[in-house]
């Protein structure tokens, strides 16, 4: 694996758990509105 | 050493596809992923139309025909579901498969093992969903908005709703993720962000907004499973719940979700009528620029679908002018694209057809969204066959006549043949005017104040609605001609590599048909683009 691909596949990696994070935080955040609403 | 190993296993060119039915479940390639997606879209596409038809069958003449009218309601609702999440969206998440990484100079998505998940995640949904049909009680029959407390009357239903939601969810969040993580890591070494084609951006725009709002919807029904299995009031009266606080929750995924439908489509057309005008894009930046706009704006404009519910003055004089403001950058590409096309050199082939009627008839979509968000006129409309005609509009003419487009735009480069070009052309007509024959009259309908929703109607309804009929049953033959035009792609003549005169982009430098595996080494994209020019 060159020095590229493997800064490449770190960036992937890293963009991919932003994502997934933002996704989780809008999916609970919405939920914990309705419980602090309740 | 594990290096080298590495090296040598991503090294494809030495073979092809795998043989049978495991190529297809195993497949981790971006364009068998794209084709599954866009087969897997139609199927759906015609699944929903069969349920259209139905409705419009049983709305042929006033009094109760053919169904009852509990089917009804499971109609309208399962034909919305179908056709928003089993077809429109599938559809341009398989053009994205396809098209990103040839457009990017990409090999592959960069997560394709995850992108063979979210395509085979949906057949499972929608199996659930469908299967729903025939369990007691019924399909789910609350329409496609899941509103609380109707909702919960769901027979049996219930739980397979929810859970096929969630899946769906899951599947496009999981898409999102691979487009956004594609465009900004993989793109070729040139390939700058604003140099990137108009589909690659409108999509980048769309992955940012399905993974803001998917999650929404997803704990939307979440909150619905606990309300009715596990004793929470989120959206229960009785217990002090609210079910207003549904609907501002549904719609905050549900608005931007209409811009998740029709940004990739003007994505599509971006692309289609500079080829055919002979131009380049007039005004790509800020092309760029007013769909991030809409995009932002579609988060604030939520509550023009639920002006009805009573809310603050100042609560609708904001997501009126918030709304209207949306005409402002869609305006902005409604003018590039006639800019791009004035003076050009235009021949109109199929996909130039179909693009051109988008421009047109999604506009009569655009303005009738404009008379809907002026909050006291939207009171008259509400609820009415006027906001049918307005988002049939947009997503009819709208999104699907970009689908048909991009699907007679990019064929031969998949297929390596040329379309029947006069069945295509034949498959324009008829649809056109099947489809105004269909949605224009509901316009009328919605002013003299038929409701949406309904079996059965007064009789002063009668004409437009025959009218609709006729229309909707024509629309859905004319959708047998593209199956034809399908199934006799590879008949044509050889196609080139370029396809069309004058197309620009990285995807037509490569074969057609495109080789199983592109771009294993990252191309030089300025250097394609010039040789264009």
């Amino acid at each position: 694996m060159t020095p590229e691909n493997s800064e490449q596949r770190r960036n992937i990696r890293r963009t991919a758990l932003l994502m997934t994070a933002i996704a989780v935080a809008f999916y609970l955040g919405f939920i914990l509105m309705g419980v602090l609403r309740a | 050493m594990t290096s080298a190993v590495t090296d040598t296993h991503d090294n494809h060119d030495d073979h092809g596809p795998a043989k049978g039915l495991t190529r297809w479940l195993y497949t981790t390639n971006h364009k068998d992923i794209g084709t599954m997606y866009l087969i897997f879209s139609l199927i759906m596409f015609f699944v929903g139309g069969s349920m259209a038809l139905v409705i419009r069958s049983e709305l042929f003449s006033p009094g109760l025909q053919f169904v009852h009218p509990e089917f009804f309601n499971q109609m309208t609702t399962m034909h919305a579901l179908v056709m928003v999440f089993g077809a429109v969206m599938p559809a341009f998440v398989g053009l994205a498969n396809w098209m990103i990484p040839m457009m990017i100079g990409a090999p592959d998505m960069a997560l394709p093992r995850m992108n063979n998940w979210s395509f085979w995640i949906l057949p499972v949904a929608f199996g659930i969903l469908i299967s729903t049909l025939f369990m007691p009680g019924g399909a789910p029959a609350s329409g496609w908005t899941m509103y609380p407390p109707l909702v919960l009357q769901t027979g049996d239903a219930f739980p397979f709703l929810i859970f096929s939601v969630h899946l769906m969810g899951l599947s496009s969040i999981m898409g999102a993720i691979n487009i956004i993580v594609t465009i900004l890591n993989m793109r070729a070494p040139d390939m700058w962000l604003l140099k990137m084609p108009m589909f690659v951006w409108t999509w980048l725009i769309t992955a940012y907004l399905l993974i803001a709002v998917m999650p929404v919807l997803a704990g939307a029904v979440t909150m619905l499973l606990t309300d009715q299995f596990f004793g929470t009031s989120f959206f229960l009266a009785a217990g002090g719940g609210d079910p207003v606080m549904f609907q501002h929750i549904f719609w905050f995924f549900g608005h931007p979700e209409v811009y998740i439908m029709i940004l990739p489509a003007f994505g599509v057309v971006s692309e289609i009528i500079p080829t055919f005008s002979r131009k380049p894009l007039f005004g790509h930046d800020s092309m760029v620029y007013a769909a991030s706009a809409i995009a932002f704006l579609s988060f604030i404009v939520w509550a023009h679908h639920m002006f009805t519910v009573g809310m603050p003055l100042s609560g609708q004089l904001f997501f009126m002018f918030a709304t209207m403001l949306i005409a402002v950058p869609t305006g902005v590409k409604i003018f590039n694209w006639v800019g791009t096309m004035w003076r050009g050199a235009m021949t109109f082939e199929t996909p130039m057809l179909f693009s051109l009627a988008f421009v047109f008839l999604f506009t009569i979509g655009g303005f009738s969204g404009l008379m809907l968000a002026i909050a006291p006129a939207d009171i008259q409309y509400h609820d009415t066959y006027f906001v049918v005609a307005h988002f049939h509009y947009v997503l009819v003419p709208g999104s699907i006549f970009a689908l048909m487009a991009a699907a007679y735009y990019w064929l031969p480069k998949w297929t390596g043949h040329m379309y029947n070009e006069a069945a295509g052309k034949l498959h324009f007509w008829t649809s056109t005017i099947f489809v105004n024959l269909t949605f224009f009259p509901m316009h009328f309908l919605g002013l003299a104040g038929m409701p949406r929703r309904i079996p059965d109607y007064s009789t002063q309804f009668a004409d437009f609605n025959w009218m609709a009929s006729v229309g909707a049953i024509g629309f859905g033959l004319s959708q047998l001609i593209f199956v034809y035009v399908l199934l006799t792609a590879k008949k044509g003549a050889k196609a080139t590599d370029r396809v069309w005169e004058m197309p620009r982009g990285l995807e037509w430098t490569v074969p057609s048909p495109a080789p199983y595996h592109t771009f294993d080494t990252p191309p030089k994209a300025r250097v394609a683009q010039e040789s264009f020019e």
